[in-house]
């Protein structure tokens, strides 16, 4: 008993001082978030911290056609992104889980190595390649389309394999020995047991896409460009309000979906790239 | 179990074939083309067929672009001390914190990873521009006299970047943290090590790997990160990515601009392949 209390006395001081450097580190990794947010309420043209005066009228521009247009374009690219990389990623990481045949490890780095390499890099040579193609005038949707496909497939096929091998190993022998068909076993076993994983790639999927600067910056057109291309062209013009208000609804959207799919179907277990059992 | 059992049948490659297909055509084609591309001459801003070593020999002796990849180079290495310094605290009071906002203080030390890094940046410029937060409250207490440009600067890119990039480095460390067993710690301090001892000769050791794979994995984000360096710096502090962006998009040079990202994936590669030997932890990835 008198140990475990001279433990916690010499615990507490080293725990107190963590607490402390750990505020810090809250405040340093939030505060210019929240301090974007406040300066979208300047009554001034300028982005002041704190903010002069109180005033909606950058928000009333920020939900303006001009944003709205470029943040529904992120949104249609971003959504399309998840479904179409969640669709291959489901037959790749099943063929990867399941099967042991030639070739799979480079199978396994090939669909891994968008991460490995700057994603800024596959966005020059895509652009490179449609100019080669002949299409560098045409592109814009379906070109920012097919790259971030390439850069959110590693995340979906991640988070699948992940729910993959939580399986039970022998759901689906059980289920064949019960007369069911590899259809059926795949449809009314596998798959019901891994949708939380598919809905979790898709979402980091989502997420990867929306947030994504890097390749976008390339293959994007005036006319068809994702809300964060386009923030980041006016910022050359100076940091108006607008662009603070801006920044603050591209932050909010992820943020609403994350919480309700994890209220709905737990992301948190997918975080650490292991599930836990 | 049914590992194996089909080995020899066709199966794999027929689930396999379209995502390869996708992989080959849009991943792999465009950065050979890239590879390529480094290695032939550009005249007239069109790319030509004549094979040459001059692109490389080109950035390899001008005094600004090798100012540029040394900047590239101090970036990344301060960003990733940096992080590890400021995640290794945050990662271990989220594994062994048993406050009941665990989660919650979890979910607030990732969240910026839903913001885009120009969210994550724009508000650096609100406290470090001229008519920021910093001169304002420096002048306030009569710290200085006039202004003082914080930006553009290498300084302001290292701290944006190690600011939008803490969060890998946090769930690396996390990672790796969250495996050792927390009965080790106790075991070693009934056998009379002091805590920081404990620490020292306990925990770090074993931490070691997660350290490491958050140091490397943060390095090789902010070696290529644009938007942060093209808000906080400038043409007089151009980092790899926007000279990259420079040659593309501005210039017109092909050829140079190929090589630069060559020579940046080549560095970054070579780094996670040493990281991959020294065994660190890629559970971020």
């Amino acid at each position: 008993m008198s140990d475990t209390r001279s433990i916690r006395s010499d615990t507490t001081a080293p725990w107190a001082l963590l607490c402390v450097v750990v505020a810090l580190i809250y405040v340093f990794s939030l505060g210019p978030i929240l301090i974007t947010a406040a300066v979208s309420f300047n009554e001034t043209n300028r982005s002041l911290f704190p903010p002069r005066g109180w005033s909606l009228r950058w928000w009333t521009r920020a939900f303006g056609p001009e944003w709205t247009q470029a943040l529904v374009f992120s949104l249609k690219l971003s959504t399309l992104t998840a479904v179409l990389s969640t669709t291959l990623a489901l037959p790749l990481a099943f063929a990867l889980h399941r099967y042991r045949f030639p070739g799979r490890e480079a199978m396994i780095a090939l669909a891994l190595g968008p991460l490995m390499l700057p994603t800024l890099v596959t966005g020059v040579g895509l652009l490179q390649m449609f100019q080669y193609a002949g299409l560098r005038d045409h592109i814009g949707f379906g070109a920012l389309l097919a790259g971030h496909l390439v850069i959110c497939l590693p995340f979906a096929v991640r988070t699948v394999s992940i729910s993959l091998q939580t399986l039970p190993p022998n759901v689906e022998l059980a289920a064949a020995s019960l007369g069911a068909t590899r259809w059926n076993t795949l449809r009314h076993v596998v798959f019901p047991l891994i949708k939380n994983g598919l809905v979790a790639g898709a979402v980091f999927a989502f997420i990867h896409s929306f947030t994504d600067v890097n390749l976008s910056l390339f293959l994007a057109t005036p006319g068809e460009q994702p809300i964060t291309v386009k923030i980041l062209a006016f910022l050359e013009f100076g940091f108006a309000p607008t662009l603070a208000a801006v920044s603050v609804i591209t932050l909010v959207l992820p943020l609403v979906l994350v919480a309700v799919v994890e209220r709905i179907s737990g992301l948190g277990d997918f975080i650490y790239g292991e599930r836990r059992a | 179990m049914s590992e194996d059992r089909s080995a020899r049948t066709p199966t794999p490659w027929l689930l396999l074939a379209l995502p390869a297909a996708v992989l080959l055509v849009f991943f792999v084609l465009p950065n050979a083309l890239l590879l390529s591309a480094s290695f032939l001459k550009t005249e007239a801003q069109q790319l030509t067929n004549q094979p040459t070593l001059d692109n490389y020999k080109f950035l390899l002796t001008r005094p600004l672009y090798l100012e540029v990849m040394l900047r590239t180079l101090v970036v990344g290495l301060c960003v990733g001390a940096l992080d590890v310094l400021l995640g290794f605290p945050l990662a271990y009071f989220l594994v062994r914190t048993k406050s009941r906002w665990k989660g919650l203080l979890i979910a607030l030390s990732l969240a910026p990873l839903l913001a885009s890094v120009i969210v994550r940046t724009y508000g650096w410029y609100i406290i470090l521009n001229r008519f920021g937060v910093v001169n304002d409250a420096l002048l306030g207490l009569g710290a200085i006299e006039d202004r003082i440009s914080f930006m553009p600067s290498t300084g302001a890119i290292i701290i944006g970047l190690a600011h939008a990039l803490l969060p890998y480095a946090v769930l690396t460390i996390m990672g790796s943290l969250g495996g050792i067993n927390p009965n080790l710690e106790k075991a070693a301090m009934s056998l009379g090590a002091n805590r920081t001892r404990t620490f020292l000769s306990v925990v770090l050791p074993l931490s070691v790997p997660g350290v490491v794979g958050g140091f490397i994995l943060v390095f090789s984000i902010a070696i290529s990160a644009y938007a942060t360096p093209a808000i906080l710096g400038g043409p007089a502090t151009q980092v790899a990515a926007t000279a990259i962006y420079n040659f593309m998009i501005n210039l017109l040079d092909w050829s140079a601009g190929a090589a630069l990202a060559v020579i940046l994936i080549v560095s970054s590669l070579l780094l996670l392949y040493a990281a991959a030997r020294m065994g660190a932890s890629r559970a971020a990835l």
